[in-house]
């Protein structure tokens, strides 16, 4: 036997269980929307990366694009038992439009939130219908994102507010099919004393958590609040959820970077924070996570890295997160530790994150980034992103399917 | 009559504190950048920051506040700011619609400050990562003008 031979014997004894420790079975990729090609590009962004979403047996995805001249938002939908996505559907009106929040709302319908001429708008999306676009919230509002919180939808967005932008909450009811504005209010009573931006809402029970980037400290940091559905605007007072790096660590001037916090549910009501984070400030952005605590005391807990020690050189970005009520949960971003950017997984196992697997569908030649991901209830992985051969090329959107392995 | 004059000079100070773009130079939006290099046929100087960024404010303090770096840096260069962890909208001359951290993302800037020279058309043809110094500046101008003499075609 060949020294080659022990070691390849050695290296596939390494690589197998992590082979095995796969939770999903994926199928091949699907193309989401049929519009692509020269001078057009998708975006998929919004505060909290939901663009992705299943609802009854449909899973639909929003993005904005270019197809026209001037940046829209669009819908398209797909059984889940079909092969390919059905005729995408326009969201937006005449204006210039950016960064399309989903929810589902089950049995196949859906709610739309996105930003259009500095105004956020809401829109159901039935099965059979779409609904009429309801202007809501202040004036000068953006980077919307959507919950569900029981009968209610919730919308959280900043808006101007003073001299820095503040976070804001506004309620709305489902009323007969109608959409129906209930009262708002700021998240942080205080006035901001830097800029509040890019927030994200989470339903848990009878909880409502939101966090958003804010710079009061002179630097970016992630701050939370949360009420509860008796009293939805009485939030509680904001606390910093990323924590600063070690003293011995700690970079030059007012502090380190983070950006982009998204929040997920799973299980009996845990939640997690996740967001970009450059404590590690000579390695880039990093995935840092926390979890959300029921202690009364802090509201998140220790920041953990998610990533493994393969991707400490590689930069981390648009970091999206999703979990399900049988207690999974699953942590998406892109990352060029193979050259260019690809998409990798890291999900809750035993405890802890697992291993790091890069989506062999979504890798390779060519740039694969900004995913969004979806955990339906059977754990099946719903999972987006955006393509492109080159930087600056055109782009497309990729749909893939990755069917939960039971142990 | 002491402590308004305190606030006001700490009012004047702050954007320096919080690491902005350094006082005295002509920064544009990079998308704007790009046009107004395509324009004045002159190459890009490009400076990804981030807000509260310590290097970028010491070097702002230390190497842009020297008057010869700023004449040379005005005068050969189109200058861009892109603050790296922005969501503020830009538009390519491509037409692609990008936000100011996704130019961070698509030039590396995964630390603060970098520096980057660029063509008009968004190729790097030198760069420098972290803290710089008068000398480095300087040093930088000569480097890229020997690139830009050599790639002159007779």
């Amino acid at each position: 036997m060949s020294l080659n031979t022990v070691l390849s014997g050695i290296v596939m004894l390494a690589i197998t269980p992590l082979v095995h420790a796969q939770p999903w079975e994926f199928k091949e990729p699907v193309q989401v929307s049929v519009t692509s090609g020269p001078g057009i590009f998708h975006h998929l962004e919004s505060s909290g990366r939901r663009n992705i979403a299943v609802s009854g047996d449909v899973v639909a995805v929003v993005w904005e694009d270019n197809r026209n001249g001037t940046p829209q938002i669009y819908l398209a939908r797909k059984p889940l038992s079909a092969s390919e996505f059905e005729s995408e559907t326009r969201i937006s009106a005449q204006g210039e439009a950016f960064e399309p929040s989903l929810v589902s709302l089950g049995n196949g319908d859906f709610a739309v939130a996105w930003e259009e001429d500095a105004r956020i708008f809401v829109r159901l999306i039935g099965a059979e219908r779409v609904g009429k676009a309801l202007m809501v919230g202040r004036a000068e509002a953006y980077q919307a994102s959507l919950v569900r919180h029981h009968q209610q939808l919730l919308l959280v967005y900043a808006a101007a507010g003073g001299k820095y932008p503040r976070i804001w909450l506004q309620q709305l009811a489902i009323v007969q099919g109608l959409l129906r504005k209930l009262p708002e209010c700021p998240v942080d009573k205080e006035s901001a004393r830097d800029e509040q931006l890019y927030p994200v809402a989470l339903s848990l029970g009878d909880r409502l958590i939101v966090a958003w980037e804010d710079r009061r400290p002179g630097h970016t940091i992630i701050m939370a609040a949360h009420s509860n559905t008796k009293s939805l605007c009485n939030f509680s007072t904001p606390q910093r959820i990323s924590e600063g790096p070690e003293k011995s660590r700690a970079p030059y001037g007012k502090g380190h970077g983070v950006a982009r916090v998204a929040l997920a549910g799973y299980g009996n009501s845990q939640g997690m924070a996740v967001w970009a984070d450059k404590r590690d400030f000579r390695e880039g952005y990093d995935v840092y996570a926390a979890r959300y605590l029921t202690d009364g005391k802090s509201l998140f807990g220790k920041n953990a890295k998610v990533q493994d020690s393969f991707g400490g050189v590689a930069q981390q970005w648009h970091t999206a997160i999703a979990g399900n009520d049988a207690g999974s949960l699953v942590v998406a971003w892109d990352d060029n530790r193979d050259g260019d950017a690809d998409i990798v997984l890291s999900w809750i196992e035993g405890g802890d994150w697992s291993d790091d697997l890069t989506v062999e569908a979504a890798s390779g030649v060519g740039i694969q980034s900004h995913p969004s991901v979806f955990l339906d209830n059977d754990t099946n992985l719903h999972l987006v992103w955006s393509e492109r051969e080159k930087v600056g090329g055109p782009t497309r959107l990729r749909y893939l399917f990755g069917k939960a392995i039971r142990p | 009559m002491l402590r308004p004059f305190l606030v006001l000079l700490a009012f004047l100070i702050m954007p320096v504190a919080l690491a902005d773009k350094p006082v005295g130079y002509e920064f544009y939006t990079f998308d704007k950048a790009m046009l107004q290099a395509k324009t004045q046929g002159k190459p890009l100087f490009v400076y990804f920051g981030r807000y509260g960024c310590g290097y970028c404010d010491k070097t702002n303090k230390e190497a842009f506040s020297d008057e010869q770096v700023r004449k040379i840096y005005n005068s050969h260069y189109v200058l861009a700011y892109v603050d790296s962890e922005s969501g503020k909208r830009l538009r390519l001359p491509s037409g692609e619609r990008i936000a100011e951290r996704e130019v961070g993302t698509r030039y590396n800037a995964f630390v603060t400050p970098v520096f980057t020279f660029m063509t008009e058309t968004g190729e790097v043809f030198h760069r420098m990562v972290g803290v710089q110094r008068i000398e480095d500046l300087l040093s930088a101008h000569k480097i890229v003008q020997q690139k830009l003499a050599n790639t002159v075609k007779p």
